[in-house]
C-alpha cells in the first residue's frame, strides 16, 4: 500500500491537457493524407495501391469528367498512396483529428477534365495525364510544334490510333511495294 | 525451393513414418529446408497425423481446407504439424478428397486438437469428417443456409450476406456433468473478449462443473476477402487488422508465408527490424494483460498504473513505425521503414525507463496480499489436456510445456539472437502471469540485443517473380502464442487461398477444462488468463436449470462480482 502511494506521488500528473493543448505526435507519424489537386494528374496509381479501397476514381464520359475521391472513414493511414504517386500530389500529414459531424464530410473529392480524342471526340484519359505523358515523351528540348504533335498522338484513343495506322499504311502503298518485290 | 537433400530437416521423421506405414505416403514436396508437405492416402490420414503427433513430438498448428477443383479436380486438406522433438520442422500432411464423396475420416478421435478445425472445414467447404463426435457448426450461424459453403470457389460473392431467419440462439451447448447442474450463460456478447462469444457455465451452487461456448459472432470473412478482392501484396495490410493488439505478428506471418512460397530472400536488416517490432508489440500486449489481471482481482489502482506505463510501449511503436499500432510496416520482401541512429538511441532510453517502472509495479503487485490468493491454483490447465489440444503461448508454457515458435522455429531476426523459453509448472493463472512477466523482461533484452546485432544493408527485396499455385507456411510467436498462416498464390496476382489462424483459436478449446472445478466469480479471471482480446459491451445470462428459469445479468455486474466477490448475482 505504501509502495503504491509512493508510486502515485512519484508519477504526479499522468494525463495530458489535450484537447485544450495540442498533442505532440512522433516525427513521421502517419496521419490524414492530404491531396493536392493542383499537382494531381488523375493517373489512378493511388487507387490501385490503396489496400482498403479508400481512394477511388469514377469516370463520367457524358460530362467529360473524372472524379477522384478519398474516404477518410476507410483510410488505414498506410501511406501506399504517397509511395505510388508519380507527382507527389498526395502526402500524409501528422493530423489525427478526423472527426466530422456528418458522414459525407469524411469523403473529399477532386474533379478532373477528360481529354477528348482529336479524331473521334470520345474521352480518352484525364487531360492532365495526357499533358504529363506528352511532356515526358517529347523531352525537355522539344519545340512547341513538336510538343503539340506529341500531345495529339498521346490523346488519340486506341481505336483511332489503329484506324490511323491502317490509313497510313494504305497511303504508303505497301501492297504495291510487295508486288514489285515478287 | 533451394533446399538440398543434405540440409533438409525432418527427413528422419519421414523415414520413420514410411517404415511404419509403407504405403501411406504417396508424395513429398519441400517448401523450405524445414517445411515439407507429404501427400497421404485418405484412409491413412488419421493414423499418419496421430503417429506424427504422439510419436514424434508433433503439435497441431493449423488445418487448411482448400477447394482445388479448378487446379486438380479435388478438395484438399492440409494438417500442419509443428515437430518439436529433436528435428524441429513443420510437416504438413496433405490429402485429397473427391468432390463426389466430400467425406474424409476424422482425425479428432485420435488427436483431439483437430476438433475445431474439422468443424470449421465442414462449415466452410461442406467436407464431412466421418467419425467426428461433434456435429454442431463452429463458424457459421445456425440459421445460415444449409448448402452454402462460403469458401468454395463457386459458392458466393464475398459481399453476400444471407438474411438471418430467426433471433433465437438455438445452438446446443454440451454439458458433460454427471450430477444436476445450473446453467450460467455468459453472453451472447461475451465477457472479457473482443469477439462476442456466448458462454454457458454449468454450475452446482457456485462451482463450475462444465462449460461450453459459442464464438464467431463477428466472423469478418477475411480469408474470402483476401482471396477475392485484394492483390497478394495488399493482404499484408489486411493481415495487420486481424487483431487490434497483436496485428503485426499476423502481418509478419502472412508476409513470410508468401516469401517462403515464392523463395524470396528477405534482407537480414529487415528480419531484425521485424523481430524488434514484434517484441515492441509483445511489451504493450503483456502490460495490457498484467493490467487486466490487476483489474479482475479487484486491484484497480494497479490496473491504472500498468496502463500508464504501457503508454511508453505505445510511444515506442509510434516512433518506430509512425503508428501507435505497429501497422503497415511490412511488405512482401521486407519492411518499409528503417530504424535510424537517433531512433535506436531513443528506443534504448525508453525501454530502460520501462524496465525500471515495471519492476516497481510488479513489486507492488506481488506484495499485494490478496493477489496470490486469487490467482494461485485457479484455472488449472492439466499438462496432459494441454498436450492433447495443442494450446499455444503463455497458456501452454504456464503448464510446463517448452513451446515457443521463436525458439523452436526461429524466424525473422530471432535467428540472430538466442532466447530463453520461460515455463512454469504451476498450471494456474499465477503461472501464466509469471510467464508473461518473464517474457516482458526477455522482450526488453531482445530489443537491446537485436538493435546491436542488426546488420546494415537494404531493408526490402524487390523484383521477385510471382509464380502461380505456390504455397508455404509463415509463422510468428505473437504475445498470445503461435500465429500460423498458410498461403497459396493464384494465377491472377491474388491469393488462391489464405488460411490465417490466430493464436487464441488454439487456446479456446482448453478453456472448458480450465473452468471446471472453479467458482463462478473466477470465470472472468480465468477467461482473461488466456488473454483473449477484451471488450466491455458484454452482458451475461443466468439460467437456473433446477428452477427452470433464465435471467440475464449485465456484464458489468458479473465483472463486479469477480472483483468484489460479494452479493452473488446467482442468488
Amino acid at each position: 500500500m505504501l509502495k503504491l502511494l509512493k508510486e502515485v506521488f512519484r508519477t504526479g500528473e499522468a494525463t495530458h491537457l489535450y484537447p485544450f493543448a495540442p498533442l505532440e505526435v512522433a516525427k513521421d507519424f502517419r496521419g490524414k493524407p492530404e491531396h493536392n489537386p493542383a499537382q494531381c494528374i488523375a493517373c489512378a496509381a493511388c487507387t490501385i495501391a490503396c489496400p482498403p479501397n479508400a481512394i477511388g476514381m469514377e469516370t463520367d464520359p457524358v460530362a467529360g469528367t473524372r472524379t477522384w475521391s478519398i474516404s477518410y472513414g476507410r483510410c488505414i493511414f498506410c501511406g501506399r498512396c504517397e509511395e505510388s504517386c508519380p507527382t507527389g500530389a498526395i502526402r500524409l500529414t501528422p493530423d489525427f483529428e478526423l472527426a466530422v459531424a456528418r458522414k459525407e464530410d469524411l469523403t473529399k473529392r477532386a474533379v478532373f477534365k477528360l481529354a477528348l480524342c482529336p479524331c473521334c471526340g470520345e474521352p480518352v484519359a484525364a487531360a492532365r495525364e495526357v499533358d504529363y505523358v506528352a511532356t515526358i515523351l517529347a523531352g525537355p528540348d522539344a519545340t512547341p510544334d513538336q510538343l503539340a504533335r506529341t500531345r495529339e498522338l498521346a490523346s488519340t484513343c486506341p481505336d483511332c490510333k489503329r484506324r490511323n495506322d491502317v490509313d497510313l499504311l494504305i497511303r504508303m502503298g505497301i501492297e504495291r511495294q510487295m508486288e514489285k518485290r515478287i | 525451393m533451394t533446399a538440398t537433400s543434405e540440409t533438409r530437416i525432418g527427413q528422419d521423421i519421414l523415414a520413420a513414418l514410411r517404415a511404419k506405414m509403407p504405403h501411406a505416403v504417396t508424395e513429398e514436396r519441400w517448401q523450405t529446408n524445414d517445411q515439407v508437405t507429404i501427400t497421404v492416402k485418405l484412409n491413412s490420414l488419421p493414423d499418419v497425423v496421430r503417429t506424427l503427433y504422439y510419436e514424434h513430438d508433433g503439435w497441431l498448428s493449423t488445418m487448411v481446407g482448400n477447394d482445388e477443383r479448378s487446379i486438380n479436380g479435388t478438395y484438399a486438406l492440409y494438417y500442419v504439424l509443428s515437430m518439436e522433438g529433436a528435428a524441429k520442422c513443420h510437416v504438413v500432411v496433405h490429402t485429397e478428397i473427391s468432390p463426389d464423396s466430400l467425406e474424409f475420416p476424422s482425425v479428432t478421435p485420435s488427436v483431439p486438437a483437430a476438433v475445431w478445425y474439422e468443424r470449421e472445414v465442414r462449415d466452410m467447404f461442406g467436407l464431412r469428417p466421418v467419425g467426428l463426435p461433434d456435429e454442431r457448426r463452429l463458424v457459421l450461424p445456425d440459421d445460415w443456409p444449409d448448402d452454402l459453403y462460403p469458401l468454395r470457389k463457386d459458392s458466393m460473392d464475398y459481399r453476400f450476406r444471407p438474411e438471418p431467419t430467426e433471433d433465437n440462439e438455438n445452438y446446443r451447448f454440451v454439458n458433460d456433468a454427471k450430477q444436476e447442474t445450473t446453467v450460467v450463460p455468459l453472453g451472447p456478447l461475451h465477457i472479457t473478449s473482443d469477439e462476442p462469444g456466448h458462454f454457458r457455465l454449468f454450475v452446482d451452487g457456485e462451482t463450475i462443473i462444465d462449460a461450453d461456448y459459442r464464438m464467431f459472432y463477428v466472423h469478418r470473412g477475411m480469408e474470402k476477402l483476401a482471396e477475392t478482392r485484394m492483390g497478394y501484396n495488399e493482404v499484408t495490410f489486411l493481415a495487420d487488422r486481424v487483431c487490434g493488439i497483436c496485428g503485426y505478428a499476423h502481418s509478419v506471418a502472412y508476409a513470410s508465408s508468401v516469401e517462403n512460397a515464392l523463395g524470396i530472400e528477405v534482407p537480414a536488416r529487415a528480419q531484425a527490424i521485424r523481430a524488434i517490432l514484434l517484441e515492441t508489440e509483445r511489451l504493450h500486449s503483456h502490460l495490457l494483460n498484467l493490467g487486466l489481471v490487476c483489474h479482475f482481482t479487484g486491484f484497480d489502482s494497479g490496473f491504472m498504473q500498468f496502463f500508464r506505463v504501457r503508454e511508453k510501449a505505445m510511444t515506442l511503436a509510434e516512433m518506430l513505425t509512425g503508428s501507435r499500432k505497429t501497422y503497415a510496416i511490412n511488405l512482401i520482401g521486407g519492411v518499409r521503414r528503417d530504424i535510424l541512429g537517433e531512433q535506436k538511441a531513443a528506443t534504448l532510453a525508453l525501454i530502460a525507463e520501462l524496465r525500471a517502472e515495471v519492476t516497481r509495479l510488479l513489486d507492488i503487485l506481488m506484495s499485494t496480499p490478496n493477489f496470490a490468493g486469487r490467482v494461485a491454483n485457479v484455472g488449472r490447465l492439466d499438462p496432459q489436456i494441454a498436450r492433447d489440444y495443442s494450446p499455444v503461448g503463455p497458456v501452454v508454457r504456464g503448464s510446463g510445456h517448452r513451446r515457443d515458435t521463436r525458439a523452436d522455429h526461429p524466424f525473422a531476426g530471432y535467428k540472430l539472437v538466442g532466447l530463453p523459453v520461460n515455463t512454469q509448472a504451476g498450471c494456474d493463472i499465477l503461472s501464466r502471469t509469471q510467464v508473461r512477466i518473464a517474457e516482458f523482461y526477455d522482450s526488453i533484452d531482445l530489443i537491446e540485443r537485436l538493435l546491436d546485432a542488426a546488420p546494415g544493408g537494404p531493408i526490402l527485396t524487390e523484383g521477385f517473380t510471382y509464380r502461380p499455385h505456390r504455397f508455404a507456411l509463415g509463422y510468428t510467436e505473437a504475445p498470445r502464442g503461435e500465429d500460423m498462416h498458410w498461403s497459396m498464390t493464384g494465377d491472377n496476382q491474388k491469393l488462391y487461398r489464405w488460411r490465417c489462424r490466430a493464436s487464441t483459436y488454439n487456446n479456446w478449446p482448453v478453456l472448458r477444462y480450465m473452468l471446471r472445478g472453479n467458482t463462478v466469480s473466477d470465470a472472468p479471471l480465468i477467461v482473461g488468463s488466456i488473454d483473449p482480446c477484451y471488450s466491455c459491451t458484454d452482458r451475461v445470462t443466468i439460467v437456473d436449470v433446477n428452477k427452470a428459469r433464465a435471467r440475464t445479468i449485465a456484464y458489468k455486474e458479473m465483472e463486479r462480482y469477480c472483483r468484489d466477490r460479494t452479493n452473488s448475482p446467482l442468488k
